[in-house]
């Protein structure tokens, strides 16, 4: 049997220059096809963003007996279509579908017909004996995880789509503008466990255990020797900053072990930084975390309590005061300066004027911002967006999810109101809460320039 | 320390017409209140304040389509 890997995402962007996070590769298809080979199913690569023209598609489909897709609710419309021109040019071949969407939405995957299998949930023991022999197994195929990720092999990186562009330093990855490239992208662990209303992830994917430290380190290492020298390192976890057994193992060894203490990108939540700020301030001044993630999403408690956050508005000032703390010092000492990746949400569904100034207030407190501003997207599989769905509010569809920054994603949002409040329209009333250091001085970047797709 | 000292749940409240309506918090009253939030007076009357369950976050998925 031929079988081709769809790699999913926006088209040409393997071509043209486009932002870094749209050329970030996929862990899931890194790993699923490591476990094939060594398995011993071979699956042929192609992705859908080395093209230009979808009508150049089909000839590159045809021939095959088994398409196979990653799919992701912003991905699905791709997947849709790929899948129906895979069809077209191969009437009597399966199609087969995983991933977040199918995982969270498995009913508008089922009303596909070109779906001929779905794998719903994890699927690393499943996948070998799916893509052998998808006969035996039904149309919808709950799927079987590891217990932790220490059982997954380590993902060949040379099984991911190589764009043959001069600045992908593949299988690495471009720079992204955190820090330097080549960049080498990892998880250590995997789902969230809170229960923010606008994700949900531990809803649908079971707790598994972490990667280990030595692992982790052990994988940075084999990454430059063999295609490096590593520029930086970016930790994908939904959430780096939890299991303080783990992160005090990780303070002792990665300076020690890890060829360089390489910069790192990593997340985490406000409340955690608060209850562990010693073990935070250790991480950030001798690890090098220097590209901080914090879910802070929004500067007033009525939103926070919407969001089901679970943080408040004071523990999103604590750690502000932390970061701000940390980097004067560090600047005094002639070090880099940790920066925050601020994730700012607005346009949520019960949110006032004056609490989305509350919002932009906050964020004019950081001292070292990057800022990663989208309006709320009330996707499938999250509480609130179940809600919301089921409430006649959400102006998504299956069709288009595949949002641009700025779409109106809920009914009732006065979405005029936000794109002139990043545009600056309503500075002089943010600014009048703010200290004096806080407010913006000289020509000040527009927030909306750094509204990012939800 | 919100998570840490306060920790939240998911409320399934029955609605006069027959749907239901999920909400969260530290406890069935503070979840009730935290809808107003986001709604309308007129969408509060349709929930009924006394009559809920509590749901695991896990089981999320097999309530959706009780949900209005």
């Amino acid at each position: 049997m031929k079988r081709l890997w769809l790699d999913n995402g926006d088209l040409g962007v393997f071509f043209k220059s486009s932002g870094p996070h749209e050329r970030w590769q996929d862990h899931g298809l890194g790993l699923l096809r490591t476990i094939l080979r060594d398995g011993g199913v071979e699956t042929d690569l192609f992705s859908l963003r080395s093209l230009t023209s979808w009508s150049d598609l089909p000839a590159r489909l045809e021939g095959y007996d088994i398409l196979i897709m990653n799919v992701r609710s912003y991905t699905y419309p791709f997947a849709y279509k790929a899948a129906q021109s895979f069809k077209q040019v191969n009437p009597k071949s399966w199609v087969i579908v995983g991933g977040m969407h199918a995982t969270v939405a498995p009913d508008e995957m089922e009303a596909i017909q070109e779906f001929d299998r779905i794998c719903q949930g994890p699927g690393e023991n499943v996948i070998v004996d799916l893509l052998k022999d998808p006969a035996a197994f039904p149309r919808l195929v709950m799927g079987v995880g590891a217990k932790s990720m220490s059982g997954w092999p380590m993902m060949d990186r040379t099984l991911w789509p190589n764009p043959n562009l001069p600045d992908f330093p593949w299988p690495l990855e471009p720079e992204c503008g955190w820090d330097p490239g080549p960049v080498a992208t990892l998880l250590t662990s995997r789902v969230c466990p809170w229960q923010c209303v606008f994700c949900n992830e531990s809803s649908y994917i079971p707790n598994m255990g972490r990667k280990s430290v030595d692992q982790t380190i052990d994988e940075l290492n084999y990454l430059d020797d063999h295609f490096g020298p590593l520029g930086s390192v970016v930790i994908h976890d939904s959430m780096f900053f939890q299991h303080p057994s783990w992160l005090k193992e990780w303070l002792d060894k990665y300076p020690r072990r890890a060829h360089k203490p390489w910069p790192y990108w990593a997340a985490g939540r406000t409340d955690t930084v608060r209850q562990w700020p010693d073990l935070f301030e250790a991480l950030v001044r001798e690890t090098n975390w220097t590209t901080i993630s914090l879910g802070f999403e929004s500067g007033s408690d009525r939103v926070l309590k919407i969001l089901n956050k679970e943080c408040t508005a004071e523990d999103n000032d604590f750690a502000i005061d932390l970061v701000n703390r940390i980097g004067d010092d560090l600047e005094r000492q002639g070090k880099q300066v940790p920066k925050l990746w601020a994730n700012i949400m607005l346009g949520i569904p019960g949110e006032t004027r004056e609490d989305a100034f509350d919002t932009i207030r906050m964020l004019r407190r950081m001292k070292h911002v990057l800022p990663s501003i989208a309006y709320y997207a009330p996707y499938p599989g999250s509480a609130l967006g179940y809600q919301l769905i089921a409430e006649g509010k959400s102006r998504m569809t299956k069709e288009n999810y595949h949002r641009y920054p700025s779409d109106e994603k809920v009914k009732g949002i006065d979405y005029p109101f936000y794109n002139a409040l990043l545009k600056g329209k309503y500075d002089s009333e943010v600014n009048k809460e703010l200290p004096a250091w806080a407010r913006p001085k000289g020509r000040v970047r527009r927030l909306f320039d750094r509204l990012v797709r939800a | 320390m919100s998570s840490f000292n306060n920790p939240h749940y998911f409320y399934l409240f029955a609605m006069t017409n027959g749907k239901k309506k999920i909400a969260y918090g530290s406890s069935p009253q503070d979840a009730y209140e935290s809808l107003r939030l986001r709604l309308t007076e007129q969408e509060m009357a349709n929930i009924v304040k006394d009559q809920f369950t509590r749901i695991a976050q896990r089981e999320l998925q097999a309530h959706v389509h009780e949900l209005g």
